[in-house]
Parts: structure tokens; C-alpha cells; sequence
């Protein structure tokens, strides 16, 4: 038993000194490798966190949104709806909301504006987002200048910088009385943005929003799922951009880990043939072999998704922020919740370490099965 | 006793080139003996040696090892009796390179499971023997043709095999280094060692070491006697 350990031991031991007196070779496969599964680390934590945050925002929004629409395009809310929806069977409360958007176009960023349901700003205030503070340039007692929805000027005094704990919700974000909102949006007294309802089940989701539309034939209930949904699909494994970058980095695995199949160098033949000779079972070199595959693969992986982590979590994904995030001019130091899905860990590991590994084990096969004296001569 | 009976190899059979490289041939080696095979390049010496030391088997006929017929084993009982039974020199070292010399020698016994600190005292101790002990953490590629081929012969008595098997040692040393070489041999001899060496180098068959000399031509033998 011992002496079976021991042997495991020396091959190691082999394998070790082996793949240390090829640094140049081995250190070249080594970053390629960690490579690789750097960019699919990256893109799998980063789709999950961002999913995941998402989620976590999504889980405080309503569970039903109601909008009005004209012609299938959008419509501001008579306010006198919220009644006669409050009464639907299921519905626990429903309110109006005030908010929108605002392209600044001196900065190129887009704002949210809320009007809170309470502890709203002082009137000719406002309470910002951090991404606006920086942007801006504006703190507490700031004053900074919009233009209203008829073109005027409009000016606010920066009453409060929001907190930071969550930017995904916050960095964008535009707090306002809602008199001054509906003098700088426009949206005339007696309508909203739109209606948020608390349903008590949601199994009655669809009813109640057949029975709303049913009730105001020009009215458009979202339900949260839908939601959800969109996000899923928006950054999911299965969204078009991630599925790109997903498949060119598994591609390129596949060419480099073909490339380690099809060749065994002349002079890792000799030696296998050497190894054989001296007294090698074929199954001790492809114990060999196994360790060695194993230890650049596994090095790699762990070095891969470390630094996947790092990017992602620590610089926020800088590589990719340009392309998946397409996020305003607002979150360039927008850090991600760390979050680290075990089962794709796995899976991540079952398409690197195990291919590899097999790739370096097959063609050694082959050599580790040839007559020994071929090196005889 | 190594028994070789009626042993033919022939190379890519049924291909156009076909090719016999050694056909019937028998012959005995006794144990504790020096055993020369002499004769002109390609007569099948290294043919005939790759057989009796397992490294490959005969197209046909039979080797007995002791009373054991080795033919029919499978290749891991092969691959066993060849690291426990015999020591291979080769015709061009074959050391690996980028290893220490001390792991080249030890390189024989790895499968054995032996514990690491015992291989490597052992190990260091048949360096010890052939004046290595300096040279154990050198790099292979960075010795002398002489360290080379002492390196060589460590590695082949790691395993403390009762047969050392030789083919063409000489071959690319120099007068001097060819008479060191056959000086180990004789110590080795007078160890009790079995000793089968494939050489067309005078220095080697000539010499009053060998107790037999087996000639062969064409993958025949054609006189088998006592040494000089
Ligand atoms: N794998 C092989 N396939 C085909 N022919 C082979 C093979 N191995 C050896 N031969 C041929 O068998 C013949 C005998 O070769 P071998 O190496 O045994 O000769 P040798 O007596 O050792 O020669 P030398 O003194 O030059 O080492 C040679 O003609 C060689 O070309
Ligand atoms: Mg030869």
C-alpha cells in the first residue's frame, strides 16, 4: 500500500522536474491556458453577478406595474385609476409613481428621476446618485443646472449625495419634490408615470392583470416575472454577446488543446522510449503523463479563475465593461457584489482541466505502448 | 542460464520490405559469464540482445530464463523481470536530458515504490562507486562523454539486476574511456554479475574478460567459443 503511494509519489516527483526543465515550452502553454480560462472565468462570473444583482433589485420592484399606453406607445397614468384597480380582488394596495429619465447631453449620461413615495427633498433640492456627484462635480450646497421638458433652465441644490451600498440602484438616481418634477417633466397634475400594485398572490398575477386591462382597456399591467425574464435572457449563459465570447474562448481551448494532441515531440517519444526501457510499465507513463496534464491544467484553472475573480470583482470587469455592460459614463468604478457559483466552477473545470488532460494522456499512449528496444538503436 | 532456442525477428512482415534480422538463432549464456557478441554492423546483435533483455519478442522460438519461458508473458510480467532482472547500457547513453544525473539513475526504480530516501542513498551509493557523488546535481547534457557513460552504468545497476546488458558501450568513447569502461565490467564480473556486451570494437572482444564469443553475419551465428 505504502509502496503504491510511494510510487504515485516518485512519478509526481518526475512529472515535476519533468515539466520544470521545459520552462520555456511549458511556461508558454501555461499562459495561454490561464488565458483562456481567465476570459471564461470572467465572463461566467460576470454574467452571474450581474444577474444576481439584478435579481436583488428586482426582488424590492413591484410585483405589478401598470402603464398606459396611446397607440401602443407609451402614456402618463390618470392618478383616478388607482381606485378602481385598488378594488380588484388580490390586489393589496396599489400607488401611483412619479419618475422618468433624463439624457444630459453635455455629459453624455443618462438619469433617473424618482419622485420617493415619502421624505421627499425639499423643494428646489435634489438628493443625487454618486455616479451624477462625480460626474458633475457636485456635492451638498451644489447647485446644478437641467433642461426642463419645455427647454427652460432648470436649477437644484444638491441636498445629499445618496449612499453608495447599492450603485446598481443608486448611481444614476435623481431624487425630486413632486412639484418641481412635474414642472421639469411636464407630466400634468392628476397623472403618473405609472401604478405599482402589491398583489397578495402571486398565482393571481394573470387574472388581476386581465381583469385590469379589461377594466381600462388602454392600460398595459407588467408583471415582475416578465422581468426577470428580460434580465435572464439580457445576461444569461445563453445571451448572444456572452454566448459569442463563451465560444470563441472554448474554440480556441479546443485548437490549442488539438495542437498538444497531435504532436508529441521527437525528443518526449525518445524519452518515454528511455522510461520503457529502464524498466516503465506503459501504465506508469501515462501515470506520468495523467500528473502532468493535470498539473499544468489545474494550474492553470486555479490561476485562470483567480484572476477572472480579481478582474471581475476588484476592476470591475474593465475588459469587458465597453462591451456586455453598454452602462452609461456613470459606472466606470460600479464594483460587483463578489459571488461565486460553485456549480459553474465546476462545469468550467469539466470543459478545461478534464479535456486537457485527456489530450495529454492520448497521444502518449500511443508512444507508451511501442517495443522499448526502439531506442535501442 | 539465459536459453535462446530457434529465435527468429523478422521486421514489417508480410510489407514489401520485409525483413529478417535475425533468424534461428540458439545459444546459451551461463550466469556469472562475460558474453561477447561479435560481427559486422546490421548482422542483428542489437536485435538479438533487445529480445534476451524483454525489451521486444521474438517473431518465433522460445527464451528460457532459468526455467521460466519468457515469451509468452504478458507485457507488464515482461516489463517486471526486465527492471528486476536486467541493467541496460546503451549504444548512445540515452540519459534525459534536463534531469540531475542522480535522477537519471534513479529514474529505473520509480515504479518500484521503493521509499524516496532509500532510493536516493542507494542511488548516491552507486555514484559513490563510479566516482559520480561529485556530479549528482549536475545536468546530464553538461557531462563529460566519461561522466556520461559512468552515469549510464548506474542507472543500469540501480536496480541491482543480475544481468547487465551492453550494446556497443564503447562506441562513442575515446581509447582510454573504452579500457575504464572494461575495467568496471571486470569489477562488475567479479561481483557475479552476468554480462552480455554487443561490440565490433577489439577492445571489447578481444579481451581476456570475455568468456565466450558468439560471431554472427546476417542475423546468424556463425562461431560461438570461449573468449581469448
Ligand atoms: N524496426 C526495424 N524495422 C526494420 N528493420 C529493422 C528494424 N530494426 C532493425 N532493423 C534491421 O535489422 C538489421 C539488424 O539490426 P541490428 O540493429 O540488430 O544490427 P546490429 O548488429 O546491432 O548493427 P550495428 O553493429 O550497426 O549496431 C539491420 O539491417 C536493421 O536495418
Ligand atoms: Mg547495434
Amino acid at each position: 500500500m505504502s509502496g503504491a503511494i510511494e510510487r504515485q509519489l516518485h512519478i509526481i516527483d518526475f512529472t515535476v522536474s519533468s515539466l520544470l526543465r521545459r520552462k520555456g515550452k511549458n511556461g508558454a502553454l501555461l499562459t495561454v491556458y490561464t488565458l483562456i480560462v481567465f476570459i471564461l472565468a470572467s465572463v461566467m462570473f460576470f454574467t452571474h453577478a450581474v444577474k444576481r444583482e439584478a435579481a436583488l433589485v428586482l426582488r424590492e420592484s413591484p410585483e405589478i406595474i401598470v402603464q398606459r399606453t396611446l397607440t401602443g406607445r407609451y402614456q402618463p397614468i390618470p392618478i383616478s385609476y388607482v381606485e378602481s384597480i385598488g378594488e380588484i380582488r388580490g390586489v393589496i394596495s396599489a400607488r401611483p409613481r412619479l419618475w422618468g429619465y433624463y439624457y444630459d447631453a453635455n455629459f453624455l449620461a443618462n438619469y433617473t428621476l424618482v419622485v420617493p413615495a415619502d421624505q421627499q427633498p425639499e423643494a428646489g433640492t435634489i438628493d443625487i446618485g454618486s455616479g451624477i456627484s462625480r460626474v458633475r462635480e457636485a456635492f451638498r450646497g451644489d447647485t446644478i443646472g437641467f433642461t426642463g421638458h419645455d427647454g427652460k433652465p432648470f436649477a437644484f441644490v444638491v441636498n445629499r449625495v445618496l449612499e453608495e451600498e447599492s450603485r446598481l440602484l443608486t448611481a444614476d438616481l435623481i431624487l425630486m419634490r413632486e412639484a418641481d418634477y412635474r414642472a421639469f417633466s411636464g407630466i400634468p397634475p392628476g397623472y403618473a408615470t405609472d401604478l405599482v400594485l402589491k398583489v397578495r398572490n402571486p398565482r393571481e398575477y394573470t387574472t388581476i392583470a386581465e381583469k385590469i386591462v379589461k377594466l381600462h382597456p388602454d392600460t398595459r399591467p407588467i408583471v415582475r416575472d416578465e422581468i426577470l425574464r428580460t434580465y435572464d435572457a439580457l445576461f444569461g449563459w445563453r445571451s448572444g454577446l456572452v454566448i459569442v465570447i463563451f465560444g470563441a474562448a472554448v474554440l480556441a481551448f479546443v485548437i490549442f488543446a488539438w495542437d498538444k494532441a497531435t504532436g508529441l515531440s521527437s525528443e518526449e517519444k525518445k524519452e518515454i522510449g528511455i522510461l520503457k526501457a529502464v524498466g516503465w510499465e506503459t501504465s506508469d507513463v501515462l501515470l506520468m503523463k495523467f500528473w502532468e496534464g493535470l498539473a499544468v491544467s489545474l494550474t492553470a484553472f486555479l490561476a485562470g479563475v483567480i484572476l477572472g475573480y480579481c478582474h471581475v470583482f476588484f476592476t470591475s470587469a474593465a475588459l469587458f465593461a465597453p462591451v456586455i455592460k453598454g452602462w452609461s459614463t456613470l459606472y466606470p468604478d460600479f464594483r460587483l457584489v463578489p459571488f461565486i457559483d460553485l456549480a459553474d466552477l465546476v462545469t468550467l473545470f469539466f470543459f478545461t482541466v478534464v479535456p486537457y488532460t485527456v489530450t495529454t494522456i492520448v497521444p502518449s499512449w500511443r508512444a507508451a505502448t511501442i517495443d522499448p528496444d526502439s531506442v535501442m538503436r | 542460464m539465459i536459453r535462446v532456442r530457434q529465435i527468429t525477428k523478422t521486421f514489417n512482415s508480410g510489407r514489401p520490405n520485409e525483413f529478417t534480422a535475425v533468424s534461428g538463432v540458439s545459444l546459451t549464456v551461463n550466469l556469472r559469464e562475460v558474453t561477447v557478441l561479435k560481427g559486422p554492423s546490421g548482422s542483428g546483435k542489437t536485435t538479438l540482445l533487445g529480445m534476451v533483455g524483454c525489451m521486444s519478442r521474438p517473431t518465433s522460438g522460445r527464451i528460457f530464463l532459468g526455467e521460466r519461458e519468457i515469451t509468452s508473458l504478458s507485457e507488464r510480467f515482461l516489463t517486471d523481470i526486465r527492471r528486476r532482472t536486467f541493467g541496460f547500457i546503451f549504444q548512445r547513453f540515452n540519459l534525459i536530458n534536463g534531469l540531475t544525473a542522480l535522477e537519471n539513475v534513479m529514474a529505473p526504480a520509480y515504479p518500484s515504490g521503493e521509499r524516496f530516501s532509500s532510493l536516493r542513498a542507494r542511488a548516491l551509493a552507486v555514484m559513490e562507486m563510479f566516482d559520480l557523488a561529485r556530479k549528482a546535481g549536475a545536468r546530464v547534457e553538461w557531462l563529460s562523454g566519461g561522466e556520461a557513460q559512468r552515469v549510464a552504468i548506474a542507472r543500469a545497476l540501480i536496480n541491482n539486476p543480475s544481468v547487465v546488458i551492453a550494446d556497443e558501450p564503447t562506441a562513442h568513447l575515446d581509447t582510454r574511456l573504452s579500457h575504464e569502461f572494461m575495467a568496471i565490467m571486470r569489477r562488475l564480473k567479479e561481483e557475479g554479475k552476468t554480462i552480455i556486451l554487443a561490440s565490433h570494437d577489439p577492445i571489447v572482444h578481444d579481451t581476456d574478460l570475455a568468456d565466450r564469443v558468439i560471431e554472427m553475419r546476417d542475423g546468424r551465428v556463425i562461431a560461438d567459443g570461449a573468449g581469448r
